[in-house]
This record gives C-alpha cells, structure tokens and sequence, in this order.
C-alpha cells in the first residue's frame, strides 16, 4: 500500500473526526452501563441484579463497569454530554459531590413502583437507596474474649498496640472520625473533639490503613484484633475461615446509603429507570439479603432475617433506631480540611 | 525529480512520525493539559494563577512529603545496588548453565504483578510473619517487631521488587568488560579488592548509573508498594497526588503537586546523567 500523504491526512482526519464527533461511529445502540463497587458488590450485583433486569426487559443488554465512586465522578465529569455510564452508584459523600456537579437526573418518582415502599432514609428523589452499609466494631474472637460493646473499647489499655484504623480517604474512616467526635461533644461541624480523642488513641494503633480493603488484610495476617469494620467486608473474610466477628457498639452502627443515579445526557435513561427499579424491588433486595451477600435491604416489604436479624437488626424499626446516619452535607463542606489535618497530625 | 545521489547514511526522519505522532495525542498533549490545569486557581475553574504552586511551596509539610519521597527513592537505589551488584558479578562470573538460572531468577519476579510481589511483603514482614515467627522462634526477641508500615519495610519491599531494573543493566555493563583486564590486573601485582577498585568498578559505571536512574523512577513512584506497606499515614508523593485528585476531587491542586514532582524528579535525573558523563570521563581516562 503506498502511503501518499494525502492518504494520511485524510485517515488522520476522519479518525479526528471520529474523536471529535463520537456519535458517527458509536451508534445508538450502546449497552447500559453499569458502573458498580468492586469486589463483593460487584459480585453480588452479577448473580441477583443483571439476571432480574434481563428478566424485567426482555433480554436488553448490560454491561458492569465496577469502579470507585470516584472514579465514577471522573469519568462522568471528562465526557458530560456523552458520558461512559448510564447509571452510578455512590457513598454519601461522592453522591453530594455529583449531584452538586449537576451529573445525575432526578429520580422519575412518580413513575417508581417501589420508591414509596423504601424506607424514609432510602428515599432520595436525586437517586434513591437500593442498600445500607453498616459499620461497627470487628474484632478477632480467639485474641478478644469478651465482645466490645462500645466504640469507647478501642481505647482500652489491653488493645494496646491492636487497634487498626483507616484514613480519612475512605467513607468508613470520615465517618469513624465523625462518630468520634459525636462521642465526645462534637458533631459533623466540630470535628476537633475526633482529633483529640484520635491523639489518645495513638498509642493503641498498631496500624492506620490506606483504605477499608487493607483492614481486612491486616485481620488475616494477625496484624491488627480491633478496629472499626463494614459489615459486609467483614462477611467475606469470616467466609474465607478468618476469625473475625462484628458487633453494632451501643452507641449505634455507623450508616451510609449508598444511592443509585441515572446519569445526566446519558441515551439509556429508559433502561437505567429499570436498572434501578430492578435493584428497589423487594425481590431483588430479598436475595441480596441472603447468604453470601448478606446487603441490608431498604425496601419495607422485605422482611429482614438470617444472619442479619441475628447481628444487625429484627425489623425495619430496629433499623431505624440502631443506625446512625450521618449528616454528609455537612461533612464534605470541611472533609478537605480534616484530610490534610489528619495528614499532618497523624504520625504512627 | 532532481539527479542528486540518495544520502544513505542518514534516515528519513519520516519513519519516526507514527512514534512522534503516538507521543504527541498521548503524551504531550495531556502534559501540556495538567500543566494548564494546575495553573486554575480553584477547582471550579475560572481563574488562573500561581496559587496552587505558592500553596505547596510555601507549606512545610507538603515539602516535607516530597523530601521524603525522593529520600526514600535514594534509600531504595542504594540498598538496590548493594544487593544487585553481586548478583551481577556472581552472573559474569558463572558458567553457561548457571548463568541461566541466575537470569531466570533475576527475571521471575518480572513475570509476576507487582501487587503479588508486594502482598507477599505484607506476609513477610507482618506481626505473623516469616521474619517475626523466626526471630520469635530463635529466642532472640519477645514480641514481634513492628516491620510493616514503617519506612524500613517500605525500602525493603521496594528493593526487592524494584531489583530487576538494577540488575539487568548491571549484568550487560558487566559482560562488556573483558576478562583479560582482571587477570591482567592481577599480573601486574594487584589484589582482588584493588583490581575490583580500580578496574572492575569503573568499566561497569555506566551500568550502575542506568540501573541507579531506573531504579529511582520506578521507586519513588510506585504508588501500590508505597501504600501498602506503608499504610494509611506514611503519605509520599504519588499517594498524595491520589488523594488530591480522586478523594478530594481537587484537580489544580493535584496538577500543581504532579508538576513539581516532575520538575524534582527531573533534577534529579539530570544529577544521575551528569555523573553518568563524568563517569565516561573517567572510564576514559
């Protein structure tokens, strides 16, 4: 083939044209895009959600992207009028983060045959709730005999050097800091009550974590017996024969909702509706309830048992008295500030 | 077209435009855009300035993070060549069979992720782990050691993962020295260590130097060794870019630290070619 170059430039131009104008190639028919959590979440989401939405619409095709919250963000925010993902999954904080960026549609509520049926936590009309997640305290049962039952434990002289904490990246170590600071005469806009309690808790920590993945490591290899955990984390290494155990202190569990949005522009928003009405709907939530996921449903039709009843909570009014939710409007306003002081104050 | 004689011993600079061209959409181009970035004032854009760059510079603490960084990649480097060089040398000097499993053991770690490799530090140094359980078991300490999310795991991880980069550069500045120079040395009435010194050292400069700039790069930015070893609170500069950028979706901010991370690590480059050109003096002379 001879290359003149004429010929280049008229291939650099078309694949220019391509870049510029992605709808002359990427034709109409994308699959819906679903960007989950990784891990446990995304497994949970590929056995009981896709199958229940390929059953709600006939076979229509999907695809899951499983990415931070975060990233998520990013993603979206770098292509807005022809975003990658047609619909996002977030912790409290990104999901503020994005709906303040103006990248998600509100929710059609009206059209919703579920919405009215979550509990009132769960109903966000940006992007409602499909589950919790839960945080309290985990600990090893062969080195902790007797079950913490207050987040005040950590600071017991006989978990000296034993505790495991994580930064402030991630949502469980903010909202740790948070209920810290709730504990001790502070609240989503004192933070400064955390931070002392956190410089008397410095010689108990064996180890501040990078993020909530590495606690779970640092349980398996002995490195740490106590340390505020998520539930469901807590759950695969239990399955995996790590002897860990979580227990809901009496102050309450930490909670977070974590929410489901449509995406703003995006040219699946008819199957994204029932993406997300798939996930509210008290058959999905029910499965999802079930060994191995264990995922604390939001749906009040779904009546709570197992493992969950057993650990977490009976019903739905349980719930609501035994979680605690924090306020992350709040909370992002100076989440950037507790960063860098944790960053400067924090030494190990 | 004109009669003049085809110059055969230059090359059409043509044949690298599809590398040029590759460089430029994906490498020059989002450089020029960071750059562009980490000039805003404020993550909602707007306005430009030097703001971000005046943030950092002008704060102790975020200089002391990139001070650590580039002093942990000096550690690494140093602990790299002093582990490597032998390897090196024990290669030259071995026969043929043995020569190939010297570099198949230099290369296996290559084959395997870099978060297998560091994961299996995290087994090593843990409170658990090889190390403890065998000073524990010889009766030389009580309770286990702290060895993970310290500095000194850290520089030990990434020696050990970073060890190939130094090897290898090692081992090819090596094989060029001829063996004759060493006898000759050692006719003329030198010693091992004087012959090593003075001959055997200078020749393989060029490779330490390589292997040395290699090493550094790959040290100081190897941001999953880096957090998983080092933890949550032993924060270098990639992780800080990261949160930055991700957690706090601060992205002028992020750019402006990536730019000076860049700039630093330029320097010290430059530092590395300089001696590398010194060192071709030397050798030389």
């Amino acid at each position: 083939m001879l290359l003149t170059r004429r010929t280049l430039m008229q291939t650099a131009l078309t694949l220019g044209a391509m870049h510029a104008f992605p709808g002359l190639t990427w034709a109409q028919a994308r699959p819906l895009v679903f960007a989950t959590f990784t891990g446990s979440w995304e497994e949970a989401h590929k056995a009981v959600l896709v199958p229940a939405f390929r059953k709600a619409t006939g076979n229509a095709d999907m695809v899951l992207d499983p990415m931070l919250s975060v990233d998520q963000i990013a993603k979206v925010n770098a292509a807005k009028n022809n975003p990658p993902i047609d619909v996002m999954l977030h912790d409290p904080g990104p999901a503020l983060q994005a709906i303040a960026q103006d990248l998600v549609e509100p929710y059609p509520v009206e059209k919703s045959a579920h919405y009215k049926d979550l509990i009132p936590e769960a109903q966000v009309p940006m992007g409602p709730s499909p589950f919790f997640q839960v945080v309290g305290i985990t600990y090893n049962p062969e080195t902790v005999k007797t079950p913490p039952t207050s987040w005040a434990d950590l600071w017991k002289p006989e978990f000296k050097g034993r505790v495991g904490i994580t930064n402030l990246n991630s949502t469980l170590g903010t909202g740790f800091m948070v209920e810290l600071a709730k504990m001790h005469g502070g609240s989503e806009s004192n933070i400064d009550p955390a931070f002392k309690a956190l410089e008397a808790l410095r010689p108990s920590l064996a180890a501040v974590a990078a993020n909530p993945g590495q606690l779970a490591t640092l349980f398996q290899q002995g490195q740490i017996d106590i340390s505020p955990g998520n539930f469901n984390a807590i759950q695969i290494l239990k399955a995996r024969g790590v002897p860990v155990e979580f227990v809901i202190p009496k102050e309450g569990a930490i909670a977070f909702k974590t929410t489901i949005h449509i995406v703003k522009n995006s040219p699946n928003k008819e199957l994204a509706f029932k993406l997300i009405e798939a996930a509210l709907s008290p058959e999905v939530q029910a499965q999802l309830m079930e060994e191995p996921f264990l995922i604390v449903p939001t749906n009040t039709k779904v009546a709570i048992k197992g493992e969950l009843a057993k650990t977490l909570a009976k019903d739905h009014a349980e719930i609501a008295k035994k979680f605690v939710f924090q306020d992350w409007a709040k909370i992002n306003e100076q989440r950037s500030a507790w960063i860098e002081r944790f960053n400067r104050e924090i030494k190990v | 077209m004109a009669a003049t004689l085809r110059n055969v011993t230059t090359y059409d600079l043509k044949l690298a435009a599809p590398l040029a061209a590759g460089f430029v959409v994906f490498f020059v181009t989002p450089l020029v855009i960071l750059l562009a970035l980490s000039f805003q004032t404020d993550p909602q854009g707007g306005h430009f300035g030097l703001t971000q760059y005046v943030n950092f510079l002008g704060d102790s603490f975020s200089l002391g993070v990139l001070g650590s960084t580039l002093w942990l990649g000096v550690k690494v480097t140093a602990l790299t060549l002093l582990l490597g060089y032998p390897v090196a040398w024990l290669h030259q000097r071995s026969p043929g069979w043995a020569k190939g499993v010297i570099m198949l053991l230099v290369l296996l770690p290559l084959l395997t992720s870099v978060v297998v490799r560091t994961f299996a530090w995290v087994v090593i140094l843990g409170r658990q782990g090889i190390v403890n359980a065998s000073l524990l078991g010889l009766g030389l300490i009580d309770t286990p050691l702290k060895l993970l999310y310290t500095e000194g795991g850290v520089v030990m991880a990434l020696a050990q993962v970073q060890m190939p980069l130094m090897v290898l550069p090692l081992i090819t500045a090596l094989s060029r020295i001829d063996p004759n120079l060493a006898d000759a040395s050692s006719v003329l009435g030198a010693g091992h260590w004087r012959t090593f010194r003075k001959v055997i050292l200078p020749l393989s400069l060029p490779g330490i130097i390589a292997g040395c700039l290699l090493t550094y790069a790959a040290a100081i930015t190897a941001f999953i060794t880096q957090s998983l070893i080092g933890g949550g609170q032993m924060l270098f500069m990639p992780m800080y870019i990261y949160q930055q950028a991700s957690t706090l979706q601060n992205w002028p901010f992020a750019a402006a630290i990536s730019v000076i991370f860049l700039v630093a690590v330029l320097v010290v480059v430059s530092i590395f070619n300089v001696l590398g050109r010194l060192s071709r003096g030397y050798t030389n002379a």
